[in-house]
């Protein structure tokens, strides 16, 4: 059976139905994770415990319980803590950290039934998305393996292995690797799904997001994860809208903005810029109304949310000192120790971000480069509420160009990457944003970013439910063909 | 050389009584065996560090704020102090670096009988960290061990203005800063248990100048006695450094106790720079005027003003006054005994007199102790209704220190009630003038001595239950006639 073209939703109510489907799925996995393994998709893809887990679900479906995610698989990056299961975080730092508790969305996914298919690949605690940092070497993108995916997540889903992947987004590294491999990559509103039990390093940015194929996937996967915890108190208050029901809304009509100055980024590719254009034309029909609005500050939050994020980590990852837990390099004082197991832990492109996120955060540099970057954090979060009160979307291409080639470690990266042009401004003010996939004359796929208020994903799940029912049909490297 | 001044501030860090820790449930109780009051969260495991605030410290904060007459923030904020060190698990302190929570208060202080402000710079919350623990000293120990206990547990810090004069005034505006945060009932306040802790900041200055010279800060004064022998010590260390025509170098001292000395320590490996910055895992929460209002409802009165009240309504003395009104529990515990036996001078004679001293002799606090307010009402009573005589009831008192029992019980089974019966009393006197010829000779001849030696007789005659004054009575009468 094809799993891959069943909706989720479907996909569970036959498992309900049928649960020796179960052994079906995990022959599919199995099968699946031989042909891609070339990609380096999984940090931990362990065939054990998915048959633990669906054991597990075997006996929950026999008492009866309601599993709306029963039996489909779904992957967890691998900065998302797991009880008991190894969470690397791509780092040698967590190569033997197996958490001792479970993160909000482990948990909520096992409740609804989902199994976990594996722990996906990332740059190093999920900072950047070069494909140079993984202490378990870079994901390989589907279409190319010459060129990176950004994400293990994206990827699984991608080669159609998995219809669902939960990871990180932090300055749009989600998004990023969603448009480089074709798929569509959501992030929610700051706040919508906890943060509990996800290792991040920029807190005031990070969300977890969902990598899908499908907009009804996506949307019954947001509803399982979101909702308020109050062990988050960033955590938003009030009850989860129903995400499905809003994909039912067929009538609403969308005014899109669009920055006028939306193709000045940094290396800006020229079929990710026709494209774009192309797109742009063919939306602006019925229900869409397009309209180029000029943004004054929009084009600085790459720069401004590089120096955040890194002022961030070099906080949050300040507990990587070898004293309770991770890597020890072996010193001979309590400052060797802490140099040598920084230094033997860490890559040096993490080594290299923290540093400058040391020096941002310095008293020297505080004022100019920290305060500066908030100030206009400020700004932009103004202009984008203001723009989006006028407007139910604003639209961008989610990434200059389609996925870079595969780069040497030794190639220093910029500090702020140009990668980041169009999906940090979202990360900074907390909005919900979505990339829906494009594809390029020169058969590489890149993203339309929609970016919403906040608090109205269901915006964002009707204008992709919008196009994909015209017919923008979504295309996939043949899984046969990888290898 | 010209006269020379002490100028002193004090850091003072006290723990508080909430039972859970700041930003998660562990519990805060001291003593418990090494890293068992740990979660994830107060060991800063990847992924179970984000924090959840302990609403009950803010408000507790908030009261100590409000009792020292400070301006309250009118937002509850965080921020990150980051800096590496063993007994930090996350790498940062969560502290209120930018608002904290009060600023600019004051406390009062009597002192050679007059009132002195000590001006409150700000206080704040932050969370504590753990403990190093070594064998021996920290340079011969073969490792160190970190418990993890403490950390996560809420703290407030306290910092004064440089307004303190001299190590006795410290000495004083830290038994007040007790006294008060006890009242609130916000912290147990026990230096020796570090759950309350102080450091100074000291330098001496030209009389009446505006400059503050260079200072030390003195830290590891683990109780009153030592923050005053301490203060004490540097203050003349810094004096004869000038005198010599030296300078005073800026550094940290350690205090220590078994040598009475203060040594310059080595410098700790901590970032000077602590790039301090909101903690994103904390949103702001509004102080509302509500919120404010409904806490300053709560508190209780607090010790100058029970001692301006003790002073009016029981015409007590200063002294009496002061000594009561210094705790809450023992001014609690007279208060009650009022009710019962509305005689405050004699109440405050026996609280001040004999029950410190016996809970001072057994090292106790007053709420450990046997006795209670009604007990003590009963057995002044007693002493009221001549049912027994004072030093009788001396006796009595130290029995139900220490075993808890009802006087008028100890009393009955001992058999001391006093012996008024003039009948009986006058048979034992007619047996004592008997027996002692000698005695009643000495007093016919003038020596009026002799007269005690007679009533003494009397007394052990009677075990000391003899109603002292009736004795006198019917001596005096038989041996004048």
């Amino acid at each position: 059976m094809d799993f891959y073209k069943i909706p989720s939703q479907k996909l569970a109510g036959q498992v309900r139905e049928d649960p020796a489907l179960l052994d079906e799925i995990f022959a599919m996995l199995s099968h699946f994770h031989n042909e891609v393994e070339d990609l380096n998709i999984f940090i931990l893809f362990d065939p054990e415990n998915i048959q633990k887990e669906m054991t597990f679900l075997k006996e929950k479906i026999a008492k009866g319980k309601s599993l709306s995610l029963a039996g489909v698989p779904v992957s967890l990056e691998d900065n998302i803590c797991t009880e008991n299961i190894a969470t690397t975080c791509g780092s040698k730092m967590l190569s033997t950290y197996k958490p001792p508790f479970n993160s909000w969305a482990s948990e909520k996914l096992q409740e609804a039934g989902a199994i976990l298919a594996g722990k996906t690949n990332l740059e190093e605690f999920g900072v950047g998305c070069r494909g140079n940092s993984s202490f378990y070497g870079a994901a390989k993108n589907p279409w190319d393996q010459q060129r990176i995916a950004g994400k293990g997540a994206a990827a699984a889903v991608s080669t159609l292995m998995l219809p669902l992947s939960i990871a990180t987004d932090t300055i749009g590294e989600l998004r990023q690797a969603a448009s480089y491999c074709g798929v569509i990559g959501f992030r929610p509103t700051y706040g919508r799904v906890s943060r509990r039990g996800v290792i991040e390093y920029a807190s005031s940015m990070a969300q977890l997001g969902i990598i899908s194929r499908k907009t009804s996937d996506l949307a019954a996967a947001l509803e399982i994860i979101s909702g308020p915890d109050p062990q988050d108190p960033t955590s938003l208050k009030g009850e989860v809208p129903s995400y499905r029901a809003s994909l039912q809304n067929e009538e609403k009509v969308f005014k899109i903005a669009v920055p006028d100055n939306w193709d000045q980024a940094p290396g800006m590719e020229k079929d990710v810029k026709e494209c774009f254009l192309e797109q742009l034309h063919n939306l602006t029909a019925g229900r869409v109304q397009v309209e180029y609005i000029p943004l004054r500050y929009f084009h600085k939050a790459y720069l401004a949310a590089a120096v955040i994020s890194a002022a961030e980590a070099f906080s949050n990852l300040a507990n990587y000192d070898g004293v309770r837990f991770g890597y020890r390099g072996e010193g001979k004082s309590l400052q060797d120790m802490y140099i040598k197991s920084r230094s033997e832990g860490f890559s040096s492109k993490l080594k290299q971000f923290l540093t400058f996120g040391a020096l941002v955060s310095s008293g020297k540099h505080y004022e100019d480069y920290f305060l500066k970057s908030q100030r206009m954090r400020t700004r932009i979060k103004n202009e984008l509420a203001d723009c989006l009160e006028r407007y139910d979307l604003l639209l961008t291409p989610t990434t200059p160009f389609t996925a870079p080639l595969a780069k040497p470690d030794t190639e220093p990266d910029q500090l702020a990457d140009p990668a980041l042009f169009y999906t940090a401004a979202a990360s900074l003010a907390g909005l919900p944003a979505l990339t829906f996939p494009l594809y390029t004359s020169v058969k590489r796929p890149a993203g339309l970013q929609f970016m919403g208020k906040a608090g109205d994903e269901a915006s964002l799940l009707q204008i992709s439910a919008l196009l994909e029912e015209r017919g923008i049909s979504l295309s996939f490297p043949n899984p046969g063909s990888i290898k | 050389m010209p006269e020379m001044e002490t100028v002193v501030g004090l850091e003072v860090h006290v723990e508080l009584i909430t039972g859970t820790k700041l930003f998660c449930g562990c519990s805060t109780a001291f003593g418990a065996d090494p890293n068992t009051n740990v979660c994830p969260v107060c060991l800063g495991l990847p992924g179970g560090t984000l924090p959840v605030l302990n609403k009950r410290a803010a408000e507790f904060t908030i009261k100590a704020a409000q009792a020292l007459n400070c301006k309250i923030s009118e937002m509850l904020t965080f921020d990150r102090k980051n800096y590496f060190y063993a007994d930090l698990p996350k790498g940062y302190q969560i502290s209120q670096f930018f608002y904290p929570m009060g600023t600019n208060g004051d406390v009062e202080i009597n002192i050679d009988g007059e009132t002195k402000r000590i001006g409150i710079q700000q206080i704040h919350l932050e969370e504590d960290t753990g403990k190093l623990l070594h064998i021996g000293t920290i340079i011969s120990s073969p490792s160190s061990r970190v418990d993890f206990n403490r950390a996560g547990v809420p703290l407030i810090e306290i910092v004064t203005k440089p307004d303190i004069r001299s190590a006795e005034e410290a000495r004083l505006f830290l038994q007040r800063l007790r006294s008060i945060l006890r009242y609130l009932e916000i912290s147990d306040c026990k230096m020796e248990e570090g759950s309350m802790r102080c450091d100074a900041n000291i330098s001496i200055r030209v009389k009446g100048g505006d400059n503050l010279g260079d200072k030390t800060e003195l830290k590891n004064m683990n109780s009153f006695r030592s923050v005053y022998k301490g203060i004490e010590f540097e203050v003349a260390r810094q004096k004869q450094v000038i005198k010599e025509g030296g300078m005073v170098a800026p550094e940290t001292r350690h205090w220590d106790e078994s040598k009475g000395i203060t040594k310059a320590m080595r410098s700790k490996f901590v970032s000077a720079d602590y790039r301090c910055f909101p903690d994103p895992n904390l949103p702001p929460l509004d102080i509302t005027k509500e919120w404010l209002e409904t806490i300053k409802a709560e508190l209780p009165e607090l010790p100058a003003a029970r001692f301006k009240r003790f002073l009016l309504e029981y015409q007590l003395p200063v002294y009496d006054a002061e000594v009561l009104t210094n705790s809450k529990e023992l001014s609690d515990f007279y208060e009650v005994t009022l009710t019962y036996f509305n005689d405050p001078k004699t109440v405050s004679n026996w609280v001040m007199g004999e029950l410190l001293r016996l809970l001072n002799a057994a090292s106790l606090e007053i709420e450990k102790c046997n006795i209670r307010p009604e007990a003590l009402a009963k057995l002044l009573k007693m002493i009221d209704k001549n049912t027994i005589s004072g030093k009788i009831a001396k006796t009595v008192f130290e029995e139900m220190f220490e075993s808890g029992e009802d006087p008028e019980v100890i009393v009955k089974q001992r058999g001391l009630v006093q012996i008024s019966d003039e009948n009986a009393l006058e048979d034992i006197i007619f047996q004592v003038l008997e027996n002692n010829p000698k005695s009643v000779e000495d007093y016919h001849k003038g020596k009026k001595k002799a007269m005690g030696h007679l009533v003494g007789q009397v007394m052990k005659e009677t075990k000391g239950k003899a109603n002292p004054q009736k004795v006198n009575e019917i001596l005096k009468n038989k041996l004048d006639n």
